[in-house]
């Protein structure tokens, strides 16, 4: 529509003759520029209003939203990789069906109550309405329950866009979380009991991290500042801490451990599917970090003209683009030094996003770079510590997520100290204090929950499957089909490490 | 105490708004990010090299 009437965009006018694209007429040449270009914005102006430009951003924001659904899904095609291929072959098929049946649950939970509690308890218990306008549980109540007048925006509606979009990407958030948890505790877990512990992770423990701590009316934020856009503390540490305290009362593997305490290393059947697996997250990472972007110039944006992080501050997509493959190369290379390890290695990427997920809005690239090597130099170290200490976590999700989501948490209180946490006048800051603040509430909001329902489960013997299950190889005792039919047995179990 | 204004205000920023703009720290961090790929590829060469020899017949 802009080369309407043979009239290009200005920087066309009078160029070269090998410039693509329509040239002035005759008639205009010799016209001042100035007119020119008067008459140029004229037009752009009225074809701005006669094809709609808000209709044209309007599809645009949700397109955009839109696309982060299928991008995060790849997580979970990753995840899916990771955890079959980390999985001896006697369980690899049990394992996958651990995860698609998480992710399964995720999104009916989320949509019956996890989507009401992010809005409904940003201010903290009982709910109260936050200055922002868009959190209480009254608010809560109109908007995000599937019954009654809030069930107008909880399906299909002409005058209502944007809200299945937004619950969509949520809904694989809270996905994520689950899948975080479940690589963790392969090979043992009953199935019900692991979606019940998946369903209280991700469509509750981290739905109240991301109210108190994601939502510019999040108690985290008005009162202490506190800043992740990226969600390493209130998506990755919540879960990652959530594993740990289910894998306390889990118990490790048969044959992890020696009588002397010393770790084994079980290898898992395919290191090449773990590590594509590892790589497919990594993918489907961009997708999750889009999504924690908000479009401009929609009634729901925060601004008219630029993008917006959760909190309403300020971002543009070149920081991610920056920052994203900054973090993933520093991890890389980090985790490379020490290990050699494919499997450490694209962990280290994972911990590299994660280290730097918290202010990937406002890291300079090379700083980026640095921190996130740093992660994926402790990573391995943090790993075996855990290890030494009794822990069976099968593929290190509680050190990835857990311990680098809270270790990025603090950089960013390090670093970013002074960054206004709100875009409003007199916004409340980035401090260590209120980071430090978030790490330990998100750090309690996954490990207790975990820790609890986790004994629960096993008080009700709902937890582990029976020694003689475990032995067999779980896809024997719960999966219809067999992975491999034709081929192979499980690798030897050999020492993991020194023992401390 | 790295924000790009001296008001802590969104609102003062129309350009550049990450972690030390107006300061050397960026400069800074290029410098050890380069330094870091630099050491991190003389490291693994020489291990890999001496991991390689203990193969020679």
């Amino acid at each position: 529509m802009l080369w309407e009437n043979d009239i290009p965009c200005f920087i066309f006018v009078n160029g070269p003759s090998w410039v693509a694209g329509p040239r002035l007429n005759k008639a205009e040449k010799g016209t001042p520029v100035e007119e020119q270009l008067a008459e140029l914005a004229a037009q752009v102006a009225a074809l701005e209003a006669a094809s709609g430009g808000s209709v044209t951003n309007t599809m645009f924001a949700e397109t955009y939203y839109y696309l982060t659904i299928p991008l995060m899904i790849i997580i979970h095609a990753g995840f899916l990789a990771y955890e079959m291929g980390a999985s001896r072959l006697k369980n690899v098929l049990s394992s996958g069906v651990k995860n698609i049946l998480a992710f399964a649950f995720m999104i009916p939970t989320f949509y019956f109550f996890g989507w009401w509690i992010y809005f409904g308890f940003p201010t903290g218990i009982p709910g109260a309405a936050g200055p922002m306008g868009i959190s209480g549980v009254e608010y809560a109540n109109a908007i995000a329950w599937g019954w009654g007048d809030s069930a107008q925006y909880m399906g299909p509606n002409i005058a209502d866009n944007i809200s299945g979009v937004f619950f969509g990407a949520f809904a694989l958030f809270a996905c994520t979380t689950a899948s975080i948890m479940s690589g963790a505790v392969i090979e043992r877990i009953q199935t019900v009991g692991f979606i019940i512990l998946a369903v209280v992770l991700g469509s509750f423990a981290w739905v109240v991290a991301a109210a108190w701590g994601w939502h510019a009316d999040g108690w985290l934020v008005t009162k202490f500042g506190v800043h992740d856009f990226g969600a390493a503390g209130l998506v990755h540490a919540v879960a990652g801490f959530f594993a740990l305290g289910v894998l306390i009362n889990l118990g490790p593997r048969i044959g992890k451990f020696n009588a002397d305490g010393s770790a084994n290393h079980i290898p898992g059947h395919n290191m090449p599917l773990t590590v594509v697996g590892l790589m497919l997250i990594i993918v489907g990472f961009w997708g999750f970090l889009m999504a924690c972007v908000v479009p401009p110039g929609e009634a729901w944006s925060w601004f008219p003209d630029k993008f917006a992080t959760i909190y309403g501050t300020p971002i543009t997509l070149g920081s991610l683009s920056f920052n994203i493959l900054m973090g993933v190369a520093g991890g890389i290379i980090g985790a490379w030094l020490f290990t050699r390890d494919p499997f450490w290695m694209m962990s280290g990427a994972l911990a590299g996003i994660i280290s730097t997920a918290s202010g990937l809005d406002i890291y300079f690239p090379a700083h980026a770079f640095v921190i996130a090597f740093s992660a994926g130099i402790i990573l391995k170290p943090c790993a075996d510590w855990l290890e030494n200490r009794g822990i069976d976590d099968a593929v290190g999700a509680v050190t990835v997520h857990g311990t680098i989501g809270l270790y990025g948490l603090i950089m960013l209180g390090i670093w970013g100290a002074g960054f206004p946490a709100l875009a409003i006048d007199n916004a409340p800051t980035i401090s260590l204090v209120g980071q430090i603040v978030g790490a330990v509430v998100f750090f309690l909001l996954g490990f207790v929950p975990g820790y609890v329902v986790s004994l629960i489960l096993k008080m009700l013997g709902m937890l582990r499957v029976p020694e003689g299950a475990e032995i067999a190889g779980m896809d024997a005792v719960k999966v219809p089909a067999a992975g491999y039919p034709e081929w192979g047995n499980d690798a030897p179990v050999t020492p993991a490490h020194p023992a401390e | 105490m790295f924000f790009p204004s001296d008001e802590a205000n969104w609102a003062a920023i129309d350009g550049a708004m990450f972690i030390g703009w107006g300061s050397m720290l960026p400069g800074l961090m290029t410098f050890i990010a380069a330094v870091i790929c630099v050491a991190v590829l003389v490291i693994g060469q020489r291990s890999e090299v001496a991991k390689a020899k203990a193969f020679d017949k």
